[in-house]
């Protein structure tokens, strides 16, 4: 760590702090609408998107052009994700209001058979003409995560940020599951679910469109090297991407990536490649267990009531493709009681009860010897606060276990050139007893 | 060759890092106490381990600091490859083994510090451990002695560990972390075999760039499935065709699928020098702007990569250090089975890694056997295979039954390369004879 860069992240840390304060004021002040963690977006069958400027924030604190796409008249990134039931038949118009140096625009929805009305005709697909409107339409046939993005200069517009995920639930959740299912198949019950949609930025692009937009266009960004220097989960570099969903200080990109769970839950990620390079985002804490991959459930050849996916520490999001997988955890086989309890002390729920009672095996270090992360709560156990020096810890008010969830092209983790930030979130375990709100 | 510093910078370095270690070992002999503390239960019976000298119970000691190591190219024409400094870890004995001070004599600490500082490998030591093990593994931050302004706390993170706890996970952000001059004993009780690897995650960027990476897999029970038999244990009853005391297997297939002859560790991984340079030179690092331009397998570009030596560099203080150990070349008899444990430690990139005529069968990705939920095989045969950065692969090779030479190397054609030097980079050998 250079001096240079400990100035940058001290700065920074007001506005992480600020951020996280946010998320915990959510949980208390929101009245609960669900017990389990849904995420969040648009359902119903008839969408009415518009595409148009604006400007995201980066937690290194600059500000960038990009292009989105609305349905309430701001602009965000990524477009809002759309949550559909299967069989519907889903009804998108897009209206083009970027500037007219962009040109016409489009949208395209891969894993779907699309037919189109008005517009005018593109390369691809029907485009909206600058100031005017296209409406797509399809039939949501088979459950599973898959994007929508731009069919119009692609590399440019969707560099810009016109992109965004769809959900199809299935018709009928599997029987036998508690919560809720991903597909029609008893294998895919979950507890909650998180959206991970990847992408990332190259400033020059943005710059280039930004100093163009005024002009008479077309734009010309070049067709140079990729050299992202920004890289984002759900429209978000990280630290903001642990800010609280809706936050009013990041009005344009209202998704967060905080994730949270119980022991024993099983949490369903959607793990979806929107950029144009491939990252390989790492799930600490435990394998994923791999359930479809373009929203096409992975079943055994000779028993279709079994799972044919792999298990995986670490999921390839691929560019254009979608990934849906089960995350678990119990603590089990750590060797150590992860409650800290004494042998005659009561079970918690889904403890792994060959461990209980047993003390961690290693002493651990003076309190002197040691650095300390804001998400550690002062103790080893679950649930427990601990004694920490001044100043150390914070962030984690229940004490949960807390796990990185990051890009594992360690480079994708930084704002430029300011570590920690980009491609990163949290995982909170959160102890039995604490109520999870969002 | 010695990579240097202008001079004036070299000499208030050199002097920093005398002062440095003898802060250290004075410290080291005068505390009552040291912070440097190897725990290793073995043999002294505790309340969780009451009998003495368990087989299963494995000590490690790491030392995180850093060093110097040696590219394979022809350096500005000097005749050797370019020094590269990096920060990593290296292995040393438990107190009273191998001539270390034992720990009641007081003089572990400081000859902890003496040997562990600059004293860093590329790729980190391999640790390699039985199914059902319990690793004791200390780590001592002895400090990065070329980067006296640095104040960098270290950790281990066992990456692809199942059910992991937050404590041991090593990521600074969510749980602790070590000091200079201090020792950390991860624990880990080993459940599930298969390969994984593991890298210091402070800084991950920047200290995985500067080569905190190492091997670490995982082999299975069934292994000793003679010393089990007991068929509720996965692993616990021998396949077909199991010889006793030779058969290894990758996994607890249960049919002798995954069984082996030799097995290779082979960790991908790329160097950018502009960012070890600066880092060296004090100077800002370019985490955006990082390009990678040594290609490694184990540490080494090609033709490193298949002498069967350790490489050796010259550390800044002029003493020659062991840099490199872990050779890449393959070498099977005609008709052997050979396990490559692939791994990708990169932080820039995915790679490509594939044979000539040899087939690889991929039989485990990320530590865990390739079968469906019905346990039907599903492993696959292929000439290419794409990891990204923490994603690993189990890979079998049958070798012909005639002798040869093939090669093992990166289908990113561009990266057979040290540096601005064509043909060398992320390539190795496979030699049946």
């Amino acid at each position: 760590m250079t001096i240079f860069k400990k100035s940058i992240s001290n700065r920074k840390l007001p506005d992480f702090f600020s951020a996280i304060v946010v998320l915990v004021l959510s949980v208390t002040l929101l009245a609960p609408a669900t017990v389990r963690a849904m995420i969040i977006g648009e359902t119903g069958s008839h969408f009415n998107l518009t595409a148009s400027e604006g400007y995201i924030s980066i937690a290194d604190g600059g500000s960038i052009y990009s292009w989105g796409y609305s349905n309430n008249g701001t602009m965000q990134l990524p477009g809002p994700t759309l949550i559909v039931d299967q069989g519907t038949t889903v009804t998108i118009t897009l209206n083009n209001n970027l500037p007219a140096a962009a040109g016409n625009t489009s949208i395209v929805f891969p894993g779907h058979q699309v037919t189109t009305s008005s517009g005018v005709a593109g390369q691809i697909t029907q485009e909206a003409p600058v100031g005017g409107s296209v409406t797509y339409s399809f039939v949501a046939n088979t459950p599973g995560t898959y994007q929508y993005h731009s069919g119009t200069r692609p590399d440019l517009q969707i560099e810009m940020g016109l992109y965004g995920a769809i959900i199809v639930r299935p018709s009928s959740p599997a029987v036998g599951c508690s919560v809720a299912s991903a597909y029609d198949h008893p294998k895919t019950c979950y507890d909650r679910e998180y959206l991970y949609l990847l992408s990332e930025i190259d400033i020059d692009i943005h710059e280039a469109a930004q100093q163009q937009a005024t002009g008479p266009g077309p734009i010309d960004v070049g067709s140079g090297p990729f050299h992202p220097e920004y890289w984002l989960l759900n429209g978000r570099a990280a630290p903001d991407t642990m800010a609280s969903a809706g936050t009013s200080l990041l009005p344009n990109q209202p998704y967060n990536a905080m994730t949270r769970m119980h022991p024993g839950e099983k949490i369903l990620l959607r793990v979806v490649g929107a950029g144009r390079d491939m990252h390989p985002f790492h799930t600490h804490g435990n394998h994923s267990q791999v359930l479809a991959r373009d929203g096409r459930l992975l079943l055994s050849a000779t028993d279709s009531s079994q799972l044919a996916g792999p298990l995986l520490f670490t999921i390839p999001a691929a560019p254009g493709g979608t990934v849906d997988a089960i995350f678990g955890w119990t603590g089990k086989d750590l060797g150590w009681d992860i409650y800290g309890h004494k042998p005659s002390d009561p079970m918690e729920e889904h403890e792994w009860a060959p461990d209980h009672g047993k003390p961690i095996p290693v002493e651990l270090p003076s309190l002197s010897s040691m650095a300390f992360g804001g998400f550690y709560s002062g103790s080893p156990f679950l649930g427990a606060m601990g004694s920490l020096p001044p100043g150390e810890g914070g962030l984690n008010p229940n004490a949960g276990y807390a796990y990185m969830w990051h890009s594992h092209t360690e480079r994708e983790m930084v704002n430029n050139d300011v570590f920690p930030g980009g491609m990163m979130t949290m995982l909170i375990i959160e102890a039995p007893s604490v109520v999870i709100t969002e | 060759m010695k990579l240097q510093r202008n001079i004036s910078m070299n000499s208030v370095i050199n002097l920093s890092s005398t002062i440095f270690l003898l802060l250290f070992i004075t410290l080291g002999v005068s505390a009552q106490e040291s912070s440097i503390n190897v725990q290793c239960p073995k043999g002294t019976g505790t309340l969780i381990h009451p009998g003495a000298n368990n087989p299963g119970i494995k000590c490690m000691h790491l030392a995180a600091g850093d060093g110097m190591v040696t590219m394979a190219d022809n350096y500005q024409n000097t005749g050797a490859g370019k020094p590269m400094y990096v920060f990593s870890f290296a292995e040393l004995p438990l107190p009273g083994v191998d001539g270390a001070p034992t720990e009641n004599s007081g003089d572990y600490p400081g000859w902890v510090m003496d040997q562990g500082m600059l004293a860093a490998n590329a790729p980190a030591p391999t640790i390699a451990i039985d199914e059902d093990d319990e690793l004791f593994l200390s780590m001592t931050n002895v400090g990065m002695a070329m980067r006296p302004d640095l104040f960098d706390p270290h950790t281990i993170h066992w990456h692809g560990f199942a059910e992991a706890s937050a404590l041991f996970d090593g990521v600074p952000d969510a749980s602790i972390s070590i000091n200079m001059g201090a020792t950390l004993t991860y624990y880990y009780q080993a459940k599930d075999a298969g390969t994984y690897m593991y890298h210091c995650h402070v800084e991950a960027a920047e200290h995985m760039q500067m080569g905190m990476l190492g091997n670490l897999f995982v082999r299975p029970r069934q292994n000793r499935c003679d010393t089990i038999n007991d068929s509720s244990i996965p692993g616990g009853i021998c396949p077909d065709g199991h010889i006793s005391g030779v058969s290894t297997y990758a996994y607890n297939d249960g049919d002798g699928s995954t069984r082996y002859d030799v097995e290779y560790p082979i960790q991908i991984g790329s160097f950018d020098p502009d960012f070890h340079d600066a880092s060296f030179n004090v100077q800002p690092l370019p985490f955006a702007g990082m390009r990678d331009r040594y290609f490694l397998l184990n540490g080494r570009g090609y033709p490193d990569t298949v002498n069967p030596n350790a490489l050796s560099t010259v550390d800044p203080l002029g003493n020659t250090q062991v840099s490199q150990p872990i050779s890449s070349l393959i070498s099977a008899s005609p008709g052997q089975r050979i396990l490559l444990r692939i791994s990708n430690l990169s932080v820039t990139q995915f790679y490509t890694i594939g044979t000539s005529g040899l087939t690889m069968n991929v039989v485990g990705l990320d530590a865990r056997l390739l079968r469906d939920g019905a346990g039907n095989n599903m492993n696959y045969q292929t000439n290419s295979l794409t990891l990204g950065g923490g994603q690993s692969a189990d890979v079998i090779i049958t070798t012909p039954a005639t002798a040869g030479t093939y090669f093992l190397y990166t289908k990113n054609l561009d990266q057979l390369a040290n540096d601005a030097e064509n043909f060398g980079g992320m390539m190795t050998e496979i030699r049946i004879n």
